[in-house]
């Protein structure tokens, strides 16, 4: 078998409800802060939940130099194009015409179905009385602007960052739920591999706190319902958790082909250095009890890294508070790491920051490298009540440090589609 | 040689479309110049300034039998499901999976793959929405807390399950218990054929034994209508592609779906082989969301960068399928693109949008799923709507008779927003 390509992280970007950069997001999650608040961005007093955790004081315009780009990014665009930014600067290393076609991208792409304001105007126009009537959109003053239209594309996020940064190899777009940015970033380390591109960015951005993204999941019953006490919400793996908290932001990381990052004596944060995903094939948005989808990720990503489940110190769980997630995700845990499961220390950061969909899995593979980098494994925040059906080793109340060999990360989504990532750290020897 | 040693073929292929739901059925079409754009039934196109597409007439009960799905999934997903089950199905493998051992169907499950090229939802969804929409208008001074407190009331629970963009990948996985590696691709137009090319190299990489690949999109609705014509792309015909007259684009609606695996497994099972895929080039041009270079060099690099993949040369290029989706930009930069790689020897060119409308998500993997039949048949069939070749274009090797490939290896282009140009290489089963 033909010796795999290494991947080293030499950037590292983020955007999130406890931080605008990646360094603050690591110094809240550290110290156990939370990023959960009453909704201030829309009217949220009438739904079932009234609170999430969203981005604050976010300066778009001075995140986002180009006019023009800010004029067709949606509010997640812009947390994607700010945290792709910090990446790339953090690397030290940009695309130029030189070997732009080179560079590839590869992004969870968030919330895919139009946003409230958008909506008032077609029900304005085309359903003054509630059932739609397609004439409503040719009336002569029907005030649709294309600039939304190009907005709410499916790979409008890739253009965007592909053009910003002058991205001109491989690039793609992928949604599966929850599971997306851990889906981006594996893809971009397969591209990697198989020689089409020496460096990419990958990442995923979301926002889903607006009355159309938050009704679909109050409507499913998933959100936490604790109004009274938000920043207590989410509590991964308690045996109190009564659903997740939506929260929104954007993870970016810079991959760089092993040989070139040394060359140039880049910082190298960590090495991807697998990708596993399966899909559970049990129910569109329960979990499958016994952890049977999960496992075969997480299998799948060690044996993509060469390594065996010996090797990993660190799990960043995907660990979402809702009472499946987490039970399933713990079963699948102790399939895999069997007599070693209370050596492996575990953490949902989703405890800080909330739960950022399709920048979820991007944002926490961004934390699963600073957490390699500064030995230092943040908290699974709000844990109090033992719950029999997750007692995997939690780090709680306090950050552990600890060397990490290798780390894990799980993101699973909804429609079942799993997606593990293995990151090592880079004074580990691949045998 | 860069794939050394492992063949991977196509086994099965699956099709819905406005021009037929099986293979035969949209060749039957192609091959008698019968396009299938026509004034659409979905709405009332009086008052519209375009007034035709090519819609899928069937019923969701023909698409997919179990009718307590249809309550849970999108236009969209009818499409891709019944694609995706028709390829899984035309090429053997539940028949084969039938005889394994307990063991081996686990193995044979975990080791099989989807990878799924998916329009992302659109805006037909959102309407569920308007009733409630309207209902908190007429609350005053406090439209959303009225619309938070009636969401339960008024709206189903299963909203976004119905609209997960994902749905094809998980539906397909959970009737057919597909365990395997998987993804499901947003790329708008390049989705479907980027599916094709992750699945391949899926496999190449050893994640997956076998993969059925999709793409699937209902682009056809109103608003879609609307914004594509307030652009300039949407032609009130039948796309004529690279044709002096052109003048837009014109929905099509449906799935495409191929099942790609081993020739060695194939072979061991006795498998139909509808022919190979060679390899796969894949950029940017980095010009935004609508934007295109104006001198095709993102199609160019992308077809050097397939045939590099492929290890084939451009003069061992049979045909080349372009994306020809009848908008005087495009076509006339991936003109431009396919002549600067193929000098004054560009094989015969043909485009399928005039036959089928643009799928948009599954264009390019429709595209796909043909041209392997016009290498089984090595016929090229015309474009039926070509007058004259705009003059910027020619020569220009397009034509309104049938004509033929020069080899038995096609070269498949599909551009789309975002800047992007995916290229196929494939050889047919001779």
């Amino acid at each position: 078998m033909i010796e795999k390509r290494r991947i080293a992280v030499t950037g590292i970007g983020m955007v999130t409800p406890v931080g605008n950069t990646a360094s603050e997001t690591w110094s809240a999650l550290l110290a156990g802060k939370s990023g959960a608040a009453p909704t201030r961005s829309f009217d949220a007093s009438g739904f079932s939940t009234t609170f999430s955790a969203e981005v604050k004081d976010f300066d778009a315009e001075s995140a986002v130099p180009s006019r023009k780009l800010l004029k067709y990014a949606s509010r997640s665009h812009r947390f994607a194009l700010a945290a792709a930014a910090e990446a790339l600067a953090d690397a030290g290393i940009a695309p130029t015409g030189v070997d732009s076609h080179r560079w590839g991208l590869a992004v969870g792409a968030g919330m895919l179905s139009v946003g409230y304001e958008d909506l008032t105007v077609v029900r304005d126009y085309a359903a003054p009385d509630g059932e739609f009537n397609a004439d409503g959109l040719v009336r002569p003053d029907f005030p649709g602007n294309p600039v939304n239209f190009c907005r709410w594309q499916s790979n409008a996020g890739q253009g965007l960052l592909t053009k910003q940064f002058g991205i001109r190899g491989y690039a793609s777009s992928v949604h599966t739920a929850c599971a997306s940015g851990g889906q981006a970033i594996g893809t971009a380390l397969k591209v990697m591999r198989r020689g089409q591109c020496d460096y990419m960015l990958a990442g995923g951005f979301d926002s889903m706190i607006n009355p159309t993204g938050i009704s679909g999941f109050c409507l499913l019953g998933a959100l936490s319902t604790d109004n009274d006490n938000p920043t207590g919400a989410s509590r991964p793996f308690d045996a109190t958790r009564n659903g997740f908290v939506l929260g929104e932001g954007a993870g970016f990381l810079v991959l760089e082909d092993w040989d070139k990052a040394t060359a140039r004596g880049a910082t190298i944060y960590a090495e991807l250095a697998g990708d596993g995903n399966s899909l559970s094939c049990y129910r569109i948005t329960d979990s499958p009890p016994d952890g049977n989808g999960p496992i075969q990720a997480i299998e799948q990503a060690l044996g993509d890294a060469g390594i065996t489940a010996a090797e990993i110190d660190y799990v960043n769980a995907h660990g979402t508070s809702t009472q499946m997630n987490d039970r399933s995700e713990c079963a699948a845990l102790k399939a895999v790491f069997a007599g070693r499961i209370d050596e492996v220390r575990v953490s949902s950061t989703k405890s800080s920051m909330g739960h950022l969909i399709a920048a979820a899995g991007a944002v926490e593979a961004a934390v699963c490298c600073l957490a390699i980098r500064h030995s230092l494994a943040p908290m699974n925040a709000n844990y109090e009540n033992p719950d029999p059906d997750c007692d995997v080793n939690l780090i709680t109340g306090a950050p552990q440090p600890m060397r990490i060999r290798a780390a894990l990360s799980n993101s699973l989504g909804f429609g079942g589609s799993n997606s593990s990532l293995v990151f090592r750290h880079p004074e580990e020897v691949r045998s | 040689m860069k794939h050394a040693g492992e063949k991977i073929v196509f086994t099965g292929s699956g099709i819905v479309c406005g021009a037929g739901t099986s293979v035969a059925e949209v060749w039957e079409r192609l091959e008698k110049g019968e396009t299938a754009v026509a004034p659409f039934t979905q709405f009332d196109g009086t008052n519209w300034p375009v007034k035709v597409a090519a819609e899928v007439l069937q019923d969701n009960r023909f698409l997919v039998s179990d009718r307590k799905l249809h309550k849970t999934i999108a236009r969209t997903d009818m499409f891709g499901i019944y694609a995706t089950e028709s390829a899984i199905e035309d090429s053997g493998l539940p028949a084969y999976r039938e005889g394994l051992g307990e063991a081996e169907t686990d193995t044979f499950n975990d080791r099989t793959g989807l990878i799924i090229g998916s329009g992302g939802g659109n805006y037909r969804s959102n309407y569920d929405f308007l009733p409630l929409m309207t209902a908190a208008k007429a609350a005053p001074g406090e439209e959303l807390p009225y619309f938070g407190r009636e969401l339960g009331n008024q709206v189903t629970p299963m909203w976004l399950l119905k609209n997960l963009p994902n749905n094809v990948l998980c539906h397909v996985g959970i009737r057919g218990q597909y365990k395997g590696t998987n993804a499901c691709i947003t790329n708008q137009c390049s989705s479907g054929v980027l599916a094709v090319a992750e699945g391949a190299s899926a496999i190449w990489n050893n994640e997956a034994d076998r993969i059925a690949a999709a793409g699937h999109d209902s682009p056809f609705e109103p608003e879609m209508v609307y914004y594509y014509h307030q652009l300039g792309l949407m032609s009130g015909e039948p796309p004529r592609p690279f044709d002096a007259e052109r003048n837009g684009t014109v929905f099509g609606e449906g799935s495409a779906a191929v099942v790609l695996e081993r020739e060695a497994d194939a072979k061991a099972r006795g498998a139909k082989v509808l022919g190979e895929f060679l390899g796969f080039g894949c950029c940017s041009e980095a010009t935004g969301i609508l934007d295109l270079e104006d001198d095709g060099d993102g199609v160019k690099r992308a077809i050097e960068s397939a045939l590099a993949d492929a290890g084939i040369t451009k003069e061992q290029v049979g045909l080349i399928c372009a994306h020809g989706n009848g908008n005087e930009a495009s076509d006339l930069t991936e003109s431009m693109g396919i002549r600067s790689v193929f000098g004054d020897e560009i094989p015969p060119v043909t485009a399928f949008k005039w036959a089928y409308g643009h799928l948009i998500a599954a264009s390019g993997i429709a595209d796909l799923v043909m041209i392997l039949e016009v290498l089984r048949r090595g016929v090229i069939p015309g474009i039926a709507t070509l007058g004259k070749v705009d003059p910027l274009i020619a020569p220009f090797p397009i034509s309104r008779e049938a004509t033929v490939p020069r080899s038995d290896i096609a070269l498949l282009i599909c551009r789309g927003f975002g800047g992007m140009n995916v290229v196929l290489v494939v050889r047919g089963a001779s």
